[in-house]
């Protein structure tokens, strides 16, 4: 999914950058240490929607908080560069970490501030033609339930399901080891089917089977 | 994509089993699946702000004297280095060090017939002294 997703992105790249386009993300940034301007541009196509993205679903689909929380996690990841080294970390792995880190101070700070139970509203996307409103409404309904959860299950259910990692990175970016990375991952998704299971056909899903 | 192929069939293949723990009865697969075609993409005004940011602390590139090397020991230990002709230089004036200083705490017999005892006169018997400076010169 990520592949294809990646090859419309880079359908207006130059032949530079598409000849980066198989570069590892750490290559790329040592060359964006040395100086290499088109590394620079290779990574903030390539890693902006991936921070941006993760951002989005920790935050509950907060736009702006989103924005700030990727330009602050890129920031740093530019600011590490010169003394990145290779093969100790992935550039996503740190990254996932980072953003998570953010988005969840940001959590805390906005629950213990004046405007306890505000949650943004989710943007329209700007849906595809494909996209059906149901569909979205789906997407929706899993977003608020993602809201409502701890946010160590929420970080552990997005990584697991949404962004498609293994729990071995999940362990490292979370900090913990692969079975407590199970055991959240199982009691998020408890929670979820709880908050989901009534919105089934709501949702339109027996009509599409 | 297999792994949503893989998420559909197991959905239809647990619809019966609403219910039991485990088995995503709430549909939870194809919620994810949802989830995952519909990823929040980055605005172009957002992108090029990126763009911008990491242009603007980028280092700048490096050119034949490194900048940064300066600034540290090693950098002016690689610096001396490079200056006295590489590794080889430098071995070639540990050598000319060591000799000089041997030649001159203990000579060898064979040198003492160009001067009488341990009178290192040398000007007298008008032999220009090699210093290890010298030998540097001759090796570099």
């Amino acid at each position: 999914m990520r592949g294809q997703a990646g090859v419309a992105r880079n359908d207006g790249w130059d032949m530079p950058f598409e000849a980066m386009s198989a570069v590892a993300d750490e290559d790329l940034l040592a060359a964006y240490a040395a100086g290499d301007a088109t590394a620079a541009r290779t990574l903030t196509q390539r890693l902006t929607p991936r921070v941006f993205g993760h951002a989005m679903r920790m935050l509950g689909g907060d736009r702006a908080e989103a924005e700030d929380v990727a330009q602050e996690a890129l920031l740093r990841l530019w600011r590490a560069a010169p003394a990145w080294r290779m093969g100790e970390a992935k550039v996503t792995t740190w990254l996932y970490r980072v953003t998570a880190n953010l988005c969840i101070d940001r959590i805390r700070r906005r629950r213990s501030g004046p405007d306890l139970d505000s949650v943004p509203e989710l943007e329209d996307e700007a849906p595809s033609a494909a996209m059906g409103m149901q569909q979205q409404a789906r997407a929706e309904a899993l977003q608020r339930a993602l809201d409502q959860l701890p946010d160590r299950q929420r970080q552990a259910v997005i990584l697991r399901h949404i962004e498609g990692l293994a729990n071995p990175e999940i362990a490292e970016i979370m900090d913990i080891g692969p079975r407590a990375v199970e055991s959240l991952v199982a009691r998020g998704k408890r929670a979820l089917e709880a908050a989901l299971i009534g919105r089934r056909d709501e949702l339109g899903y027996e009509g599409d089977d | 994509m297999s792994w949503d192929t893989k998420a559909m069939t197991e959905r239809k293949d647990t619809k019966g089993d609403l219910f039991q723990v485990g088995t995503d009865a709430a549909g939870l697969e194809s919620f994810f699946a949802e989830a995952r075609a519909e990823a929040p993409q980055p605005g172009g005004d957002f992108l090029a702000r990126i763009e911008a940011q990491a242009l603007a602390e980028q280092p700048a590139v490096r050119s034949g004297v490194p900048s940064r090397a300066a600034q540290s020991p090693i950098g002016v230990l690689r610096q001396l280095r490079d200056a006295l002709g590489g590794w080889a230089g430098m071995a070639g004036l540990a050598t000319a060090c060591a000799a000089g200083i041997w030649i001159g705490v203990s000579p060898p017999d064979g040198l003492t017939i160009f001067w009488g005892g341990d009178a290192a006169a040398l000007g007298t018997i008008g032999v220009d002294p090699l210093s290890s400076f010298d030998l540097a010169l001759m090796e570099g």
